[in-house]
């Protein structure tokens, strides 16, 4: 079994670090890191919209992207209408109709990790920048969403440098991984009940909701398509849980000098002789 | 919709606060908010907070052509677009805001106009290869004095930034790589800071005061302040006393004595910026391990 540069397994992602990064005119703001590739994502909404943009139905969603050097170019408008495509279908937006909820997506990855051309190199990218948004979407609690998105990259490694006789598929490649590795993408899955036709109630997990698979060199055919999904999705379950432990983590923290707890033991009491008493008047009433 | 803020108690409470020499926040008149830089894992990559408003600033470098009329010369482009995330107030149509413009051109001044960064040190073979600095700016959040935060982020990211070492012989240039030769740091002939003053007309519906006092001003204004200002006075100056940009855009006039003791108490300040700049983005380098000796 080769094991990676950096002594990963295949399927490990690099070590995740979620960070809540409190901005202060935004209603919900994170930042999401695989290793180095950092995104930071801030959410305002719903918000007062401007006539043009308008929608009597339901509350239009702008994402603007962001790249960490010069100014945004082409491939920041096609990464953000692709960021809309794939966080649409997870937000409720016919709750609040004649709004907008605004994302801005700010890469902090370095330049030489995003490359040009090829695109290959933006797959963890776009991973870090899905769940960067997600994660700002629920820090700001204000959008109603249908589920979670969470997104993760994998790439086809060469032969030759891989040291298998077959491409190798790793999750959550490297810039080195990526520079010798003639495919790969970025899979983005929606974690929610969906209702299934056979059982009657909605079940919880996963669905692939966008991908960008593509090969620049040699030949791919379903079956391997199949595989990578199911490498992303194992994981993305993971990418799942530490979401998940973050929001947890991301409890309000009461202001200091404003809480002054009183002792607990008479606290209750006092609930519990409210509780007796009431009990007591019931009682009474009852017994007419 | 809800009508924009500042609104009339906001607006009263600050006032009458100031006519005691109080700040909302607790600080003296010209106190400034706490600074923190946070620098990246990349060389020129910094993250300034002055109270709660954030920039971010990153300088890359690369070789290119020189400019035909200046072939001695290296360049510098500073680019700096307010994003939606600084303040929902911020479109992100094409068309830049008020704010936008003159934060862009505050932001030519201090750092291009003003020679901060010695150009003709970017130039590797004269009148073929030449460094182009780019420096881009992004604002995070926007509480109040972004114009200052974003000078600061800008100089700092150009204190703290290394470019790769070049070796020239003959006509062959020779890029080392930062492992095998310590990248070299940037040529500043001087680091000058930004500070704003929000100013405040006297009121005059104290009799006893004549209509000859001085406005109130206050350093680093805070969100409300700014906005509920009579005008601004932003100076760009260094440690060593020299003025760089005096910015005063219309609002309540100002005597020159009024002026130069802005000038004296921003002179105060700038010293002790310098000081905590260098002290930090030497911590920095040295955390960092770059010179290999």
């Amino acid at each position: 079994m080769s094991s990676r540069s950096d002594g990963r397994l295949r399927g490990e992602a690099r070590p995740i670090a979620i960070v809540y990064e409190k901005l202060d005119r935004a209603d919900g703001s994170a930042s999401f890191a695989f290793g180095s590739t950092k995104a930071l994502a801030s959410v305002s909404g719903p918000i007062e919209v401007r006539l043009a943009a308008e929608q009597p139905s339901k509350a239009t969603f702008e994402v603007s992207v962001r790249p960490l050097s010069g100014v945004p170019g082409t491939e920041s408008k096609a990464l953000s209408a692709s960021l809309r495509a794939l966080l649409a279908p997870a937000l409720l937006l016919s709750r609040n109709p004649r709004t907008l909820v605004q994302l801005v997506v700010q890469s902090l990855a370095p330049s030489r990790q995003t490359g040009t051309g090829t695109g290959l190199f933006g797959a963890p990218l776009m991973a870090a920048m899905v769940n960067a948004a997600t994660l700002a979407l629920l820090n700001a609690g204000s959008v109603p969403m249908a589920g979670v998105v969470c997104a993760v990259a994998v790439a086809r490694v060469r032969p030759s440098a891989a040291g298998v006789s077959s491409p190798a598929l790793v999750l959550d490649p490297t810039e080195d991984e990526l520079a010798a590795s003639d495919g790969g993408g970025c899979f983005a899955f929606i974690f929610a009940a969906h209702p299934t036709p056979e059982q009657s109630d909605a079940q919880f997990g996963s669905r692939l909701v966008w991908t960008d698979w593509r090969v620049t060199g040699g030949g791919t055919d379903v079956d391997e398509l199949a595989r990578a999904k199911l490498l992303a999705r194992s994981g993305v379950e993971h990418v799942w849980q530490q979401v998940k432990e973050s929001v947890g983590r991301a409890a309000v923290v009461p202001a200091p000098g404003l809480s002054q707890k009183p002792s607990k033991t008479a606290k209750t009491e006092d609930v519990e002789m409210k509780v007796d008493e009431e009990e007591e008047d019931d009682d009474a009433k009852m017994e007419i | 919709m809800r009508p924009p803020s500042p609104s009339i108690p906001e607006k009263e409470f600050l006032f009458s606060t100031l006519e005691k020499s109080l700040r909302l926040d607790g600080r003296g008149l010209i106190e400034m908010r706490p600074l923190e830089l946070t620098f990246g894992e990349e060389l020129g990559h910094v993250d300034c907070t002055l109270g709660k408003t954030r920039v971010l600033a990153q300088v890359d470098a690369k070789m290119v052509r020189p400019l035909p009329e200046r072939p001695f010369e290296g360049i510098i482009s500073v680019h700096s677009e307010i994003s939606p995330m600084a303040s929902p107030e911020y479109e992100s149509t094409g068309r830049p805001s008020d704010e936008e413009v003159a934060l862009s051109r505050m932001l030519d001044k201090v750092i291009r106009r003003s020679d901060a960064v010695d150009r003709e040190a970017l130039c590797i073979l004269a009148g073929q290869r030449v460094w182009h600095l780019r420096l881009t700016i992004h604002c995070l959040s926007d509480a109040g004095n972004l114009l200052d935060c974003a000078c600061m982020a800008g100089m700092v990211a150009l204190r703290h930034f290394r470019r790769p070492d070049v070796e020239v012989i003959g006509d062959e240039v020779t890029v080392h790589p930062p492992s095998s030769r310590a990248p070299v740091p940037l040529s500043l002939h001087h680091t000058p800071f930004s500070l704003t003053f929000a100013l405040f007309a006297p009121s005059s519906s104290h009799t006893n005061i004549s209509s000859q006092t001085a406005p109130i001003t206050l350093l680093d204004p805070s969100l409300l302040e700014q906005r509920l200002a009579s005008g601004t006075l932003s100076l760009a100056l260094n440690a060593q006393r020299e003025l760089c940009v005096v910015h005063k855009a219309g609002g309540v006039p100002l005597t020159p004595e009024e002026v130069l003791s802005a000038v004296n108490i921003a002179v105060q300040k700038a010293k002790e910026l310098e000081k905590m700049v260098d002290a930090r983005v030497r911590e920095d380098w040295a955390m960092k391990k770059i010179e290999v000796r």
